[in-house]
């Protein structure tokens, strides 16, 4: 039994090995895909059962699954808050934040055809930034009938507003008959990034001590204060956003041969831009607004995954999701453990760990600039 | 019409931005032919091609076996005709094999075949066992040959469902040693045998006169005249369309050794 299991894995492996060696990654893909799964749950449950307090790895999981509340004592009760109240709501946000991250870098990546593009360095999500800051600023005053309307939405929604106009000033800009200038890209990223830098600085000047509390802390990106209210509000911006990716995978493929070849292919190119762009938009202004600017997995996860995988984006984008899902556990776990009990806002652990790497991909294709 | 099973171009006029690069442009490339587009630089033929392929806005009527361009969608025109670029560059590390996979994507070939079709193409540019290499780490030669075997996978049966196919091929043999040149020119004459048709811009008259059936000489922006290449290739044309004075059919003085593609050994 065993011995044909061992047989059969073999001639699996040699399969895999010989579609590697004619250029077909796709087995190879879908393996990746799978472990990634594996490890998200893996991290999802690590991360439910690590923290400053000491619920444990068994009552918290067994408080999950018990239905009655009368029989819990006191420290179980306890546990079960934690579980149910403060780490289920920070993982699943973390899960879908670092998802969404890594989901919307390589979608931008292959709209501007150009593995430095993300949301964080070409000024996306500072503009999803100005939208949220405004909304927190002025949610009291000139904005305040957004909040009627909308209520918990009116966040996400005002940071999806910046995002989604930053973008599209940033494509008119830097892409002139298709072809993009990563220069200009980069510079008008520059100019972007200042711009919001200066509307908000003088949100904060009008902010009050409570609003400049919840900015600060807010900038520096952190999962903390996660919810299920939180969860409710930015997550349908980020699911539908990551439902969507899937479908502009074959498109992003043909463009990766410039738009007019992947036109010629079939692809209506003008709909696959608008649709990226709003993805985008919409995955990094729900997560900007419920968790500041965490910088960096977007262009991380999908250039690790290139080197493995290769960049057909049918199997980059998910697994891009995953393991920015996985990644940004691990981030938010380690923010929360190494100074506890108090803790580091997951911007600055991502932004020290990714600047370095960014930094490294540039060391090693330095000729990535004069494509 | 009596038969519609052609590209038909007439007056077709062609602005980028202010200046006028294609005027009253007409000719027709039937199925089953090797139509070639020559003419001097900056008379107008890739912006022509172009304007063929559904990039660029024009006047006039451009039809594809009966149907004008303007009135398919991108995914029918894809299904029709496949467009050789003069030269690709990729943003991100493809191998040679994900490549021509996207022509078989995009041409609706059905599955079983589409398996082995990436090769087949490979094998026919001579680019066999060339799947597990990195694009972008290929001369440029070997690079225009992967494009290729992309767009023959894109329409691979010249003929289907009794509708012609086109293949659009813009300097198809312009980076390709001599060797390559003259399999690439086989594979376009091939097509158009078995029913498909071609559309060429070449530089190289001797593979014009040896392998069109049709050739279309361009001069700022008009069709100059459409006719096989005996009517087409004459010395009182080339010296006004290329404003140089070239002897049709002379041979070199004795010594001078000269190599043309009609003395290859097929």
């Amino acid at each position: 039994m065993s011995e044909a299991l061992t047989t059969k894995l073999m001639e699996r492996r040699q399969t895999s090995t010989r579609h590697l060696a004619d250029g077909d990654r796709s087995h190879l893909a879908r393996a990746v895909i799978v472990i990634l799964c594996g490890c998200l749950l893996a991290s999802m449950a690590f991360s439910l059962t690590a923290g400053a307090s000491d619920a444990s790895a068994l009552s918290v999981l067994s408080g999950l699954f018990s239905a009655s509340q009368d029989s819990l004592d006191a420290v179980s009760l306890r546990d079960r808050i934690i579980v149910y109240d403060i780490r289920l709501p920070r993982v699943i946000l973390g899960a879908l934040i670092g998802a969404s991250l890594a989901v919307s870098g390589a979608v931008m990546q292959g709209l501007f055809r150009n593995p430095l593009a993300d949301p964080g360095i070409v000024g996306v999500s500072a503009g999803a930034g100005l939208g949220a800051v405004s909304m927190i600023v002025l949610g009291g005053t000139a904005l305040a009938p957004m909040i009627a309307f909308f209520g918990s939405y009116a966040l996400p929604l005002a940071a999806f507003a910046g995002a989604l106009s930053f973008t599209a000033i940033l494509y008119r800009v830097a892409t002139r008959r298709g072809q993009t200038s990563i220069a200009t890209m980069l510079l008008a990223g520059i100019a972007l990034g200042a711009m919001a830098g200066a509307y908000m600085g003088i949100l904060v000047y009008v902010a009050d001590d409570r609003q400049l509390r919840d900015l600060t802390f807010w900038g520096l990106g952190s999962l903390a204060g996660a919810s299920w209210i939180k969860i409710a509000a930015a997550g349908p911006f980020i699911i539908v956003s990551l439902l969507a990716s899937p479908f502009l995978a074959q498109g992003l493929n043909g463009l990766a041969l410039g738009e007019a070849s992947a036109g010629h292919l079939g692809i209506p190119v003008q709909r696959l831009k608008y649709v990226a762009i709003v993805t985008v938009a919409a995955a990094t202004g729900a997560s900007v607004a419920v968790s500041g600017g965490i910088g960096f997995v977007g262009i991380v996860v999908p250039h690790l995954l290139r080197i493995v995988i290769g960049p057909d984006h049918r199997y980059l984008l998910p697994a891009a999701a995953l393991l920015g899902a996985c990644m940004l556990l691990l981030a938010d776990t380690v923010s929360r453990t190494i100074v506890a009990p108090s803790e580091l806002p997951i911007g600055i652990v991502t932004a020290a760990v990714g600047a370095p790497f960014f930094l490294w991909i540039l060391l090693r294709r330095r000729g990535i600039l004069d494509l | 019409m009596a038969n519609s099973h052609c590209i038909d171009v007439s007056d077709v006029t062609v602005f980028l931005g202010r200046k006028k690069i294609i005027d009253c442009a007409a000719f027709t490339a039937e199925a089953g032919k090797f139509t070639v587009v020559v003419g001097p630089n900056g008379s107008g033929k890739t912006t022509l091609l172009r304007a063929m392929a559904g990039d660029l806005p024009f006047t006039g009527r451009i039809s594809l076996n009966g149907t004008p361009i303007d009135r398919m969608k991108p995914w029918q025109m894809a299904a029709a005709r496949a467009i050789l670029p003069q030269a690709t560059s990729l943003s991100f590390p493809f191998t040679v094999r994900e490549i021509v996979k996207l022509g078989v994507i995009a041409g609706r070939t059905g599955a079983g075949a589409a398996r082995d079709l990436p090769d087949l193409a490979l094998d026919l540019v001579d680019l066999a066992g060339f799947g597990g290499r990195f694009y972008q780490e290929l001369s440029g030669g070997e690079q225009q040959r992967v494009q290729l075997a992309r767009v023959l996978c894109q329409v691979w049966q010249p003929v289907l469902d009794g509708q012609p196919r086109f293949l659009f091929l813009d300097e198809p043999v312009s980076s390709l040693d001599i060797k390559h040149q003259l399999i690439i020119m086989r594979i376009a004459r091939d097509f158009a045998e078995r029913g498909g048709g071609v559309v060429a811009i070449l530089h190289d008259l001797n593979l014009t006169a040896m392998y069109g059936d049709k050739v279309v000489i361009m001069n700022r922006g008009h069709t100059d005249c459409v006719g096989t290449p005996a009517e087409v290739l004459t010395d009182e044309r080339i010296l006004r369309v290329y404003d140089c004075a070239l002897k049709v059919g002379a041979f070199p003085a004795p010594g001078t050794p000269f190599v043309l593609p009609h003395s290859v050994l097929s």
